[in-house]
């Protein structure tokens, strides 16, 4: 790990020379990460709210195309889709974010390498952020990370004063695309970015995750999984809006009786129909059921299947849901 | 507030009540939904400017409407609710999805509420659908609480917005809603949070056919928000449940308020302010004007 001094105004210029080399820039807005055009329109900021929507669009869009067909008299033509081959960098990235890749890769390459998310996570720069916010939402630390952690970013920023960032290489990658611009970077100081880091409010620790682990196993049945879904109204938003959640929905699309699609769409756990079997049986019939399945999934099965706790601590899910429901607030429950 | 606790806790102990939708306080300024089944709860529930949610959405959740029966009898439910969440209740009456008598609504003396939780109380942080609201006494009750305030004066941004947008070209006007709507992710939390999507099966998750396609592409996100917003013509009470709900920041309260002064405008009717009236959409008379049918 190297670490440099990069002045506020070389960032910005090294981010026209990227948006200047064809590549995407992307850095966070309000509601989400957007695609920003001209380098003046970035604002970085480490004390900003996280944005309400993750940017795992970026790698794992809402919807898409995963085929084409056409269908013949006698046969079926499939068309195969080209994802798009160009580098994306992603900048102000929080740490509750940017270990979001290290998460979902387990998933996207575990029974079938998805071609689609692999090809655009490797075309991929993150450029993290150390944060400087957290509200009665935020739980990074309970899941292992913290608001200055590198963990998944290729590069990693930290304010040092006014006018400079401290940006440390993390991986190989980072560091093969910091070349090509490593005339704006000056000798680093490692006193100076631990004097600031250390500096830094941590959320409290809300729970122990190895605990819940266990506590998950034997509670299957536990009567508190009823009460916990009196209040969900059944929506997405929650999923949707979380940097890890991966489920989708395929259903083809079709523009006529002879061409069409095959989409590949977000879909959300807690939404009724998402276990509504042809036969008309739902396995997961009530809203405790799903928000069991949905801590479980988060807290149990993708620890035992991938060995990561498939939630980044962002408190996006709660900051934005409509009722107020916190995953914090559950999963610190999740013990006798 | 020890008043209303008192109410709610006696409507259980003489069991009137099944159960009391309320809210309670988790922060400073933020309060959430619950459903009080103890005079314990009861102790909890709160009333102020932090009180967003409109609960009547509550009163069609086929879980809640099944905490009625105890031990063999059908008992009422009892909910807190602003006078605009009045309105959702009376339409929900008016649409036969509620009977009055099974309700005990306890509203409140109301001077508006914040626009998103954490804010303070003001007049630039006032939520988008009170800045227009005429209805800071309730018109349907069982009990109300709270003094009359005042609430603060600010120019209606929902409505300069409006009339900008009518005063676009039918191609501009598309490109602005097409650029709100390509931010959809179809989480569908703006049909969960509204009190009047009650249908048990909405038509965008039928499959067979498919008739809104799932998919959040452009097309996809136009048809369902069109879709929604049509259903909901001479429906919606604007209590912008959706628009707050939306984790995009879709400003759904611009379709929804212009639908209601399309139907204000034109057969002088406005949602959820009458238990005497048939609903727009249930009723007909001769001299109806026609001038919206295309």
């Amino acid at each position: 790990m190297e670490e440099k001094i990069i002045s506020k105004e070389d960032l910005l210029n090294l981010c026209k020379d990227v948006i200047g080399n064809g590549h995407t820039l992307i850095t966070p807005g309000k509601t989400e990460y957007t695609a920003v055009k001209d380098s003046s329109e970035i604002v970085l900021d480490a004390t900003a709210k996280p944005t309400k929507a993750s940017y795992k669009t970026f790698v794992f869009p809402k919807a898409e195309p995963v085929i084409y067909y056409k269908r013949g008299k006698n046969d079926v033509q499939l068309l195969d889709v080209d994802v798009e081959q160009k580098k994306t960098v992603i900048l102000g990235a929080k740490p509750c974010d940017t270990n979001s890749f290290n998460i979902l890769r387990h998933l996207f390459n575990w029974d079938y390498k998805d071609e689609f998310y692999n090809v655009r996570e490797k075309q991929f720069i993150v450029i993290g952020l150390m944060c400087n916010f957290s509200d009665d939402f935020c739980f990074c630390t309970s899941v292992g990370s913290s608001p200055v952690s590198d963990k998944g970013a290729d590069i990693f920023l930290v304010p040092l004063d006014e006018n400079n960032y401290t940006l440390r290489v993390v991986t190989e990658k980072g560091g093969e695309f910091i070349k090509d611009y490593s005339k704006y970077l000056k000798a680093g100081d490692e006193v100076k970015t631990k004097a600031v880091t250390d500096t830094v409010k941590h959320p409290e620790i809300a729970f122990d995750s190895k605990q819940v682990h266990e506590w998950l196993g034997t509670n299957f049945e536990n009567p508190k999984w009823d009460g916990v879904g009196d209040l969900c109204l059944s929506c997405a938003q929650c999923a949707f809006v979380c940097p890890v959640c991966h489920c989708f929905d395929i259903v083809d699309e079709d523009y006529n009786y002879t061409e069409g699609r095959r989409m590949k769409n977000w879909d959300g756990c807690q939404f009724g129909h998402f276990t509504l079997h042809a036969s008309g049986h739902n396995p997961r019939d009530i809203q405790g059921k799903r928000y069991r399945q949905r801590v479980n999934h988060k807290f149990k099965y993708y620890v035992d299947k991938f060995g990561e706790i498939l939630c980044t601590g962002c408190g996006r899910c709660s900051r934005g849901c409509a009722v107020s429901i916190d995953i914090k607030e559950i999963v610190s429950n999740c013990k006798d | 507030m020890d008043e209303l606790r008192k109410y709610a806790a006696e409507l259980l102990e003489k069991g009137e009540v099944a159960a009391v939708i309320g809210y309670q306080q988790v922060s400073e300024k933020r309060t959430k939904p619950i459903i009080a089944k103890t005079a314990e709860d009861c102790a909890k529930l709160v009333f102020n400017e932090y009180c967003l949610n409109n609960l009547a959405v509550y009163l069609t959740k086929a879980r809640v409407k099944e905490l009625r029966r105890v031990n063999g009898a059908v008992l009422k439910l009892a909910i807190t609710a602003k006078p605009c969440d009045v309105h959702g209740i009376v339409a929900l009456i008016q649409e036969s999805q509620l009977k009055r008598e099974d309700v005990t609504i306890i509203s409140f003396n109301c001077a508006g509420v914040v626009k998103d939780f954490g804010m303070d109380f003001n007049g630039e942080t006032l939520a988008t659908k009170c800045v227009p609201c005429d209805t800071h006494k309730p018109l349907y009750s069982d009990m109300v609480f709270g003094e009359e305030k005042e609430t603060p004066k600010v120019s209606d941004e929902v409505l300069a917005k409006i009339e900008a947008i009518e005063k676009m070209s039918a191609a501009e006007r598309f490109e602005y809603f097409k650029a709100e709507f390509d931010k959809c992710i179809k989480c569908y939390a703006c049909r969960a949070a509204c009190p009047l999507c009650y249908c048990q099966r909405c038509i965008t998750d039928k499959t067979i056919p498919r008739w809104v396609e799932s998919s959040a592409h452009s097309r996809g996100n136009f048809s369902w928000n069109v879709v929604r917003a049509f259903h909901l013509s001479g429906r919606c009470i604007g209590c912008g449940e959706c628009e707050r709900a939306c984790p995009m920041d879709i400003p759904l309260s611009l379709l929804n308020s212009k639908m209601v002064i399309e139907a204000k405008e034109a057969y002088s009717y406005v949602s959820g302010r009458s238990l005497e009236t048939p609903t727009l959409v249930g009723s007909f008379d001769v001299k109806d004007s026609d001038e919206l049918f295309m």
